[in-house]
């Protein structure tokens, strides 16, 4: 026993003695997400010299929907799980509040539509929680089911109205001044983002999400009620996408049956581009979201400016992308989230 | 000598004044552009055929283009789209879809762009939504693919296209026949096109009982293609059909014919034209008739964009945006086959076109101080087959 103590007293000395190589060594994730998006904002100040104020309310209305979205989904991905179906859900949940505005009309049919979907984001959210531990399957399954249900969905309240798109009626929820919306965007994402910190940071929420990612046997032989905390993250996640959904009304007013689609490919590229480690655990923040959402938007909004060809943006993003991943995994644990 | 030297001097200060004066006005030509072009996809004949129609066109009328792909389905995608054309500097932007309209003129609008379609005819907007998309200040109007409106003859078309081919074809008329459509919630008109062409047929299996021609009535559960390859059971559905009448792409029945072995039986009259379709077209297989409309009619978007970038008007320019037809190249034979063949369409050379960059200048009011948008609208109607003679 005293030889214990003896060995781990110099290892806790070690630890208090942060040297400049082992902090870079220790935050090389978070450097390079920080370091990409200063980047990425000195390009666009510096490739911005026409229409800057414009672009810029263009980067926070595109950014706004992913930020949202993407503080929800830390919860989720800091267990090390995703959800495939989030762009499926975005886009039922915004016809949902539609169709519920034009059946009722004005605003009491839209808040009536709100109410409606963050009722079924927060039942999906507990399906997709505790069906993966409860049949012991892989939370890509659970989501795949979900997707695939939402696809369903979105085509047949689609086709029933018998039109190719759908419009918001006697409501106006954008405000007409482009500078007044982006400020309501921006007051959006930080109260968001502040309540998000709150939960992730300060309750059991976050500090249990983050140990089911680290060891999910160790959380759960300490006490951990798995099933519950796995719910609760997938809830969590579930209210900032009805919240995202109405984000993206406020800026389209609109919806189809494409609406929302390639949004969990985006949340995924976001979050890995804010730092957010893919396989979850206690290095997982609530910061990725924000640094990824404006990373992401800020970069397609830079190459557009720098005259590179429309349909080689994809193509430049993607190995941005994979360069990332490969400079910010962690080999030992693999790649993918589970 | 000395007062001599300095009226010589004088006129010449005078003449060089005016020489600069007159490169100034007229001579200057018009103001340097960015046009965004949104296109339906990203590659095929239409949208290499119209890019390389474009690119003949910049030199003469000072404009550069940048192109993007919008979305069918997914109008948050087509505003980011169009934010991203706009951050990229253009003037005016061309599109597609009529998805997200609303936003897209707000955008627009606070970026001080306007915004004209092509082969769209904005059907939801104007049914739904006219006054906020056609009498916005930023939206200048759109030339349709094909038929829009109270225009819509194209059932009649096939209709006559098929009588064709019975009196080039008296051995083997075609008998029988099945029709298909892409779903009416994205092509009301369709509807209207079988309509028409049941019509016709009814009233000339009544004139001509000896050369009647069977129709399967228009069934909503085979005959709509939700934009996917035609299924194999439309076979089992139509049997013994000799032709389909596709008032959607032939692209999404062809390949299903060949696929269950029926393109050497049944023949395919169809809207649009795929890439290599030329192949299998007349006396070489099963397309008899190809519906399609000609790249050129980007003019009309494009000239009320430089025109209004340029700061002018036409003088007989409507207070509103319209959206107008343009005619199609009906090709219903070897021989018109063969004349679409050297269009822009499948060549791909800006001298192919039916317009020249010239021609498209002398449309512009900046460029011709008698253009008028009656001209502009008339040249809509002068993309037949005949035409292309």
């Amino acid at each position: 026993m005293p030889e214990k103590v003896k060995t781990k007293a110099p290892e806790k000395e070690e630890k208090e003695k942060v040297t400049p190589a082992a902090f870079l060594k220790n935050h090389a994730t978070e450097l390079t997400s920080y370091l990409g998006l200063v980047l990425v904002i000195i390009l666009f100040f510096a490739t911005n010299t026409n229409r800057l104020m414009y672009n810029l309310s263009s980067v926070i209305q595109s950014a706004a929907v992913y930020s949202v979205i993407a503080l929800g989904a830390v919860f989720v991905y800091s267990m090390g799980f995703m959800d495939i179906s989030i762009g499926q859900q975005v886009g039922v949940y915004v016809i949902l509040m539609i169709l519920c505005n034009n059946a009722i009309g004005g605003w009491p049919g839209l808040i009536v539509g709100m109410i409606a979907v963050l009722a079924l984001a927060l039942a999906c959210g507990a399906l997709n929680g505790s069906l993966g531990v409860i049949l012991g399957l892989p939370s890509v399954v659970t989501s795949l089911f979900l997707m695939f249900f939402f696809t369903g969905v979105q085509m047949l309240l689609i086709e029933g109205t018998g039109e190719n798109t759908i419009y918001l009626q006697d409501v106006t929820v954008r405000p007409e001044d482009r500078d007044m919306y982006s400020v309501m965007l921006v007051a959006i994402i930080i109260v968001v983002a502040l309540v998000a910190t709150y939960f992730f940071k300060y309750t059991k929420l976050g500090k249990y999400t983050r140990a089911i990612g680290a060891n999910e046997t160790t959380a759960r032989q300490s006490g951990v009620n798995s099933i519950k905390w796995r719910m609760a993250g997938y809830m969590a996640l579930g209210v900032c996408v009805a919240l995202g959904s109405f984000v993206l009304l406020t800026r389209t007013g609109t919806a189809g049956k494409g609406t929302g689609s390639g949004y969990h490919m985006d949340i995924m590229i976001c979050l890995i581009l804010g730092g957010m480690p893919l396989k979850g655990g206690m290095k997982s923040k609530i910061s990725a979201a924000l640094v990824g959402s404006f990373t992401y938007t800020l970069l397609s909004s830079v190459l557009t400016t720098m005259h590179v060809d429309l349909n080689m943006i994809n193509f430049v993003k993607a190995i941005i992308f994979l360069v990332i991943v490969l400079m910010t995994c962690r080999k030992k644990d693999g790649v993918l989230p589970r | 000598m000395k007062t001599s030297k300095r009226v010589i001097a004088l006129c010449l200060t005078l003449v060089l004044c005016l020489a600069l004066a007159a490169c100034g006005g007229k001579g200057d030509g018009p103001k340097k552009a960015t046009i965004g072009v949104g296109f339906f996809s990203a590659s095929g004949n239409a949208t290499v055929a119209t890019k390389e129609f474009l690119a003949g066109l910049e030199e003469k009328l000072n404009v550069t283009f940048q192109y993007t792909v919008l979305s069918q389905t997914d109008e948050a995608q087509n505003i980011s789209k169009v934010q991203e054309l706009i951050a990229a500097g253009c003037d005016g932007i061309i599109i597609t879809m009529d998805m997200g309209m609303d936003s897209i003129l707000a955008e627009c609008k606070a970026a001080d762009v306007y915004v004209a379609g092509f082969l769209c005819d904005f059907d939801s907007s104007y049914r739904n939504n006219y006054d906020g998309v056609f009498k916005h200040p930023n939206f200048l109007g759109s030339v349709a693919d094909g038929d829009c409106g109270e225009d819509v003859t194209r059932g009649y078309a096939f209709f006559d296209s098929l009588i064709e081919y019975n009196e080039k074809h008296t051995d083997a008329p075609i008998k029988h026949v099945s029709m298909c459509t892409f779903p009416s919630y994205a092509f009301p008109l369709q509807q209207t096109y079988v309509k028409q062409f049941t019509e016709k047929l009814d009233e000339y299996n009544t004139a001509n009982p000896d050369k009647a021609i069977e129709y399967d009535p228009y069934d909503t559960d085979t005959d709509v293609l939700q934009f996917r390859a035609m299924d194999s059971t439309y076979f089992s559905k139509h049997d013994g059909v000799d032709a389909i009448i596709s008032f959607c792409s032939g692209t999404m029945v062809y390949p299903s014919m060949v696929s269950a072995g029926k393109d050497k039986t049944i023949k395919l009259f169809a809207s649009g034209y795929g890439d290599g379709d030329n192949a299998v077209f007349g006396s070489k297989g099963a397309f008899q008739t190809e519906m399609v409309s000609g790249v050129e009619a980007i003019v009309y978007p494009l000239v009320l964009l430089l025109n209004k970038i340029n700061g002018v008007e036409f003088p007989d320019q409507p207070a509103e945006a319209e959206r107008h037809s343009c005619a199609s190249f009906i090709i219903n034979s070897d021989e018109d086959m063969a004349l679409f063949e050297k269009n822009i369409y499948l060549t791909a050379k800006a001298e192919d076109a039916l317009l020249s960059a010239d021609d498209v200048y002398n449309l512009t009011a900046f460029g011709n101080e008698n253009a008028t948008y009656a001209d502009l609208v008339a040249f809509l109607s002068h993309m037949t087959i005949d035409d292309l003679k």
